[in-house]
């Protein structure tokens, strides 16, 4: 099992398996569109109820961040541990942007995003400039997800530490209704979707694809490694930014744990590993599978981060590669038998 | 300020210790177990039980250690089997997503079984005075043991047979196989011993500050930010950066409040990553 891990993954755990990128505009949307109509059914199932949009809008948000994660890391090898963090950047960018500082919503989201896109790439510019291997670069990011939490603690005064931010601003606005929050989620997810599936069929996707399956040959076959690796940081770190200062606003309150290492970047890197990292629909299926889990382990209390570790461990060592490629793989064998 | 320096030295020998245990294994091995710090917890928690079931300070101390040792052997017959047949990126990758889960699988039994840091582990007792400076009796016996550690650890390495051979299969695995040298037993050994460093340190510790149940992330952030200031795969860069990071850690927190001294070591391990990315005594890969 982990040897197929190893010779189906290469160098890296990155296994996306859809390859013919020449395929048509209509086939690249069709899929998006059809998860885009399922989900839009959503509310029509759970929308009476207050708690259960509450957990879909959570659903959504973690999709967005799993997108963003998967544009970084599953196509161009960046392991940035820092997922809640530039998402936090993004959720008290904005509050603090729109409370303090008194500037309007929709422009305190766009400064919050922007800036999150900038340290996304400032941290990949350093990580390629230095040379950074996967590890390095997932340590560096780590190191800086830590002080950002940290500063989050020590800037009580600005942030609200421990106890949290309430954002007043937009507190009569649409996002704070039952539904509109869940449509509004939900179009940020198939646009990040359509501008990922657009991003793999550009010459932008074609160069990732190069970079990731021969580092050395791309560069020598002349494509701007350090240039790629950066474009796709700051592309995946403003959509975290973005879907991080929408969901503060919809939520009206955030916390440090609101954007934790613990709660989003690790279950963010779980929906991806599950779902198939380097895909285009793993991060949904991810992220649609483990809202469901949580929501039914939500009476074991604590005893969901063992069950957690133990979701971890199993889906690394039985399904390396994620469902997705899986299932596309078991396809392609049946239809050749 | 002396109290500091002393304390900071004592703080980063402990530092040193703990990140000797994570940069070995590392080196030898390939491997980065993120359940370091859960490794140490579970040790000082048997300690702690031993204690309340009425075994001797001293002998408690042992029962730690030996479940140190027992925890690292078995990590490396379970979860590490399947990580050591891949090789390269993909296996530091794979060991950090797999012991993650142990990781979490410790922690989330540990916070479930013990609610709102319901168990903190102390062992220690009251103040004594040197060079004029008050110190907790914890402290010394704290100092004292961890000296001694460094010391045997120090004479493994460079005097016992077993101890040049784990050198020689960190400088040359392929080398030490053609001399006879078997990679995989010496990483059983690597292991034990990182799993007793880190009973070790958790226990020593644990004289000084109570240590809580959910202390196992941050120790292994500790001993990873150490780990990579000092060298992947370096002992004695781990201890040189323990020592410098222990001052600074204690320095700054004094002068400047414990808020800003985190962000400051923070800040040491990421610039010496940017400037010396195989660390202070590492080796260029």
């Amino acid at each position: 099992m982990t040897e197929r891990f190893a010779e189906a993954t290469g160098t890296s755990l990155i296994g996306g398996t859809e390859q013919r990128a020449s395929r048509s505009l209509a086939s690249l949307l069709l899929p998006i569109a059809a998860v885009g109509a399922l989900l839009a059914l959503v509310p029509l199932w759970l929308g009476d109820s207050r708690v259960m949009m509450g957990v879909a809008v959570v659903g959504l948000t973690f999709a967005c961040y799993a997108i963003g994660f998967n544009v970084i890391f599953g196509s161009t090898g960046q392991l940035f541990l820092c997922v809640g963090a530039l998402a936090g950047i993004g959720g008290y960018g904005a509050a603090i942007l729109a409370d303090t500082v008194g500037l309007p919503v929709a422009v305190s989201i766009l400064i919050a995003t922007l800036l999150a896109s900038l340290i996304g790439g400032v941290l990949s510019w350093v990580a390629v400039r230095r040379s950074l291997g996967v590890i390095f670069t997932g340590i560096i990011t780590l190191i800086f997800a830590l002080a950002y939490e940290n500063l989050l603690l020590g800037l009580g005064g600005l942030t609200g530490g421990e106890s949290g931010f309430s954002i007043s601003s937009g507190a009569d606005s649409f996002l704070r209704r039952q539904i509109p929050p869940y449509y509004m989620m939900l179009v940020l997810v198939l646009v990040f979707l359509a501008l990922h599936g657009l991003l793999r069929r550009s010459h932008v996707g074609w160069a990732f694809r190069a970079l990731r399956d021969d580092e050395l040959a791309a560069e020598l076959a002349g494509v701007d490694v350090a240039r790629y690796r950066v474009y796709a940081a700051m592309i995946g770190a403003a959509m975290l930014g973005l879907a991080g200062a929408i969901y503060a606003f919809t939520e009206g309150r955030i916390s440090p744990t609101t954007f934790g290492f613990a709660q989003v970047d690790v279950v963010v890197l779980v929906m991806l590993a599950f779902g198939g990292i380097g895909t285009l629909l793993g991060p949904i299926l991810g992220a649609i599978t483990f809202t469901a889990i949580d929501e039914v382990l939500i009476e074991l209390g604590q005893l969901r981060v063992l069950v957690y570790g133990i979701l971890i461990i199993v889906l690394f060592l039985w399904i390396p590669r994620g469902v997705i490629p899986s299932l596309q793989a078991w396809l392609r064998r049946r239809r050749q038998t | 300020m002396i109290a500091n320096i002393l304390d900071g030295i004592v703080l980063g020998l402990q530092f040193g210790l703990l990140a000797a245990g994570l940069t070995l294994v590392y080196g030898l091995g390939g491997v980065l177990n993120l359940a370091y710090g859960q490794m140490a917890v579970l040790s000082a928690i048997a300690t702690l039980f031993a204690i309340d079931a009425g075994v001797p300070t001293l002998p408690a101390v042992g029962v730690g250690l030996a479940v140190g040792v027992l925890l690292g052997l078995i990590f490396d017959q379970t979860i590490l089997r399947p990580i050591y047949r891949i090789q390269g990126e993909a296996r530091v990758l794979l060991s950090l997503l797999l012991t993650l889960g142990v990781a979490f699988i410790v922690d989330g039994y540990l916070t479930w079984r013990y609610p709102t840091e319901g168990l903190s582990i102390r062992i220690g007792g009251g103040p004594i005075d040197i060079l004029g400076v008050p110190m907790r009796r914890g402290s010394i016996v704290a100092s004292v043991i961890t000296l001694l550690a460094l010391g045997a650890l120090f004479a493994f390495f460079r005097g016992t047979t077993l101890g040049r051979a784990v050198r020689s299969v960190i400088e040359d695995e392929e080398g030490a196989r053609l001399v006879g040298i078997d990679p995989r037993r010496m990483l059983r050994v690597i292991l034990a011993l990182s799993g007793f460093l880190a009973a070790l340190v958790a226990i020593t510790q644990s004289m000084v500050r109570p240590v809580t149940v959910t202390a196992g992330f941050g120790i292994t952030v500790f001993a990873l930010i150490v780990t990579v200031v000092g060298g992947l795969g370096s002992v004695t860069g781990a201890m040189f950066a323990g020592i410098i990071l222990g001052m600074v850690n204690n320095i700054a927190a004094s002068y400047i409040g414990t808020f800003l001294s985190l962000l400051i070591l923070l800040g040491a391990a990421a610039l010496t990553i940017l400037i010396r990315p195989s660390g202070l005594l590492g080796v260029k890969e």
